[in-house]
């Protein structure tokens, strides 16, 4: 039986009077690109955030690697959250440090005793993984939108995580930038059998990259299937995402 | 009976304020220590600001020197310029003009990067990746400005001194060791070290203020500028302010 690596059970989570989740569930097994899809300020958001404990949840069970998320201590989920990489929507970049010290940095904090040219190593292979390796001592401010995300990428996966967040990786982007990010997440989970959990409302990326989606609405998950299942489906509410 | 708007939120925030002082001092004593970060802090705060405390320094000894002597000659008492300067500056002068320009440079910087590290989700960023970035960002500047302007207090008052020397000497002439005899002579341990005390408090209060408006930023580009801005307001009447409870317990111990 495939391993589940995120299992979520109905969970419940609002901002004062507006209630965003409410009863969701969802399950990602190991190797899997789950996208989950929804309307703007639909809460895809949210649930991740929640489940790489940003944002505390109002009630439901949130386990991550064996791990539930809302009952660790600090240092626990400091911890864990080493195996999750999570990719922000902004890229969140280290304006003040070299592209080198952004890959560095996240490094640094984990690795401590890796010698200066191990480190070297992996900062290299994570920059050619996304095919950035002359940026080395750039700034972000001189990288394009789509250098910008895949050194955010590149970062991500610098300690080598089981598990990627994908917070619309393509928002903001041309449409051929878009498909080579889209590409380079499939090959990465290839590469390292990761598995992730993709928000986005660029169809193109989902394509791509989803194994299965799941369709957020009204806090719930709506429907769930295949591309080809839902691109199928005859429900007006399904039909409209897919149109 | 209902408080109105502008009262509620300034009780609020300064509640606020007083959880995020609390925090400071429960995430400063728990390890891990950023000392590499504290560094850093210490050079930024610290030693890039001495050029601008230096020059302001100078100007302050040298234009208080030039005003203070007709006056002084009114009265026939010319000779206690030195003194007179001297204690001005030691006193109260040095430690608050210092504190202003520290709140002006520092303060804004601070709440203006990390008001933009917090819109940009940089700081979700650092805690994903499994670091705490309140003790990464927020000890370390805390810390660092607290320890640097006391030290750029010392520097700016002996800058601001020379600028009286030569601003005794537009005049008049008096000897080097005759105007710093006559300026140490006059100088006690209740002079310098309340000075010197009150300035670690200003530093802290520069510090949490900044960091407290910057981590708080919201409502993008707009709430950066505003966190910037009500960094340096905030920091700079809190000067004032600890510059007025600090004269009273001086006060109380007899060292006014």
């Amino acid at each position: 039986m495939e391993e589940t690596v995120i299992s979520i059970r109905n969970l419940h989570k609002s901002f004062g009077n507006n209630v965003v989740l409410k009863g969701f569930n969802l399950d990602l097994k190991r190797g899997e690109n789950l996208a989950v899809l929804g309307k703007s300020g639909s809460g895809k958001s949210v649930l991740i955030k929640c489940i790489i404990g940003l944002l505390a949840p109002d009630g439901g069970t949130i386990n991550v690697l064996g791990q539930s998320i809302p009952d660790l201590s600090q240092d626990e989920l400091d911890r864990t959250r080493v195996r999750i990489g999570f990719l922000f929507q902004s890229n969140a970049l280290y304006d003040s440090m070299t592209v080198k010290e952004n890959l560095e940095f996240p490094m640094r904090r984990h690795w401590l005793s890796a010698d200066e040219k191990k480190a070297e190593e992996k900062i290299a292979e994570a920059l050619e993984n996304v095919g950035l390796l002359h940026t080395l001592n750039m700034m972000p401010v001189e990288l394009s939108g789509g250098m910008r995300k895949r050194i955010a990428l590149a970062r991500t996966l610098i300690l080598k995580p089981d598990i990627i967040l994908y917070d619309e990786p393509t928002t903001g982007l041309d449409p051929i930038t878009a498909r080579e990010i889209s590409t380079l997440m499939n090959n990465i989970q290839k590469k390292y059998n990761t598995s992730s959990i993709i928000i986005s409302h660029d169809m193109n990326c989902i394509k791509i990259t989803a194994d299965r989606i799941i369709i957020l609405m009204n806090g719930r998950a709506y429907a769930e299937g295949t591309y080809d299942e839902l691109v199928a489906s005859a429900d007006p509410e399904v039909k409209q995402f897919f149109d | 009976m209902q408080l109105p708007q502008h009262t509620r939120n300034f009780i609020l925030e300064a509640g606020e304020l007083s959880r995020f002082t609390g925090r400071f001092f429960r995430e400063s004593v728990k390890p891990r220590y950023e000392v590499n970060e504290f560094i850093n802090q210490c050079f930024i705060v610290g030693y890039k600001s001495l050029p601008l405390v230096g020059l302001t320094g100078f100007i302050m000894g040298l234009v208080l020197t030039m005003q203070l002597r007709p006056s002084l000659i009114d009265y026939g008492v010319e000779s206690e310029l030195p003194a007179m300067v001297g204690i001005s500056i030691v006193r109260e002068i040095g430690p608050v003009i210092t504190a202003l320009i520290f709140a002006g440079k520092i303060g804004s910087s601070i709440g203006a990067e990390l008001g933009s590290m917090k819109v940009t989700e940089q700081i979700d960023a650092m805690e994903v990746s499994g670091t705490n970035p309140f003790k990464y960002l927020v000890v370390t500047r805390v810390m660092a400005t607290t320890l640097m302007l006391p030290i750029l207090v010392l520097l700016g008052d002996a800058i601001s001194l020379y600028g009286a020397y030569l601003g005794v000497n537009i005049k008049a002439t008096t000897s080097f060791h005759l105007y710093y005899t006559q300026v140490f002579d006059n100088l006690s341990f209740g002079d310098v070290i309340p000075a010197f005390v009150k300035s670690f408090f200003f530093g802290f209060a520069i510090g949490v203020v900044g960091c407290f408006k910057g981590y708080n930023s919201s409502k993008g580009t707009e709430g950066v500028g505003r966190s910037a801005n009500s960094a340096v307001v905030v920091a700079s009447l809190m000067v004032f302010i600890l510059d007025l409870i600090a004269v009273q317990v001086t006060d109380l111990f007899g060292l006014n």
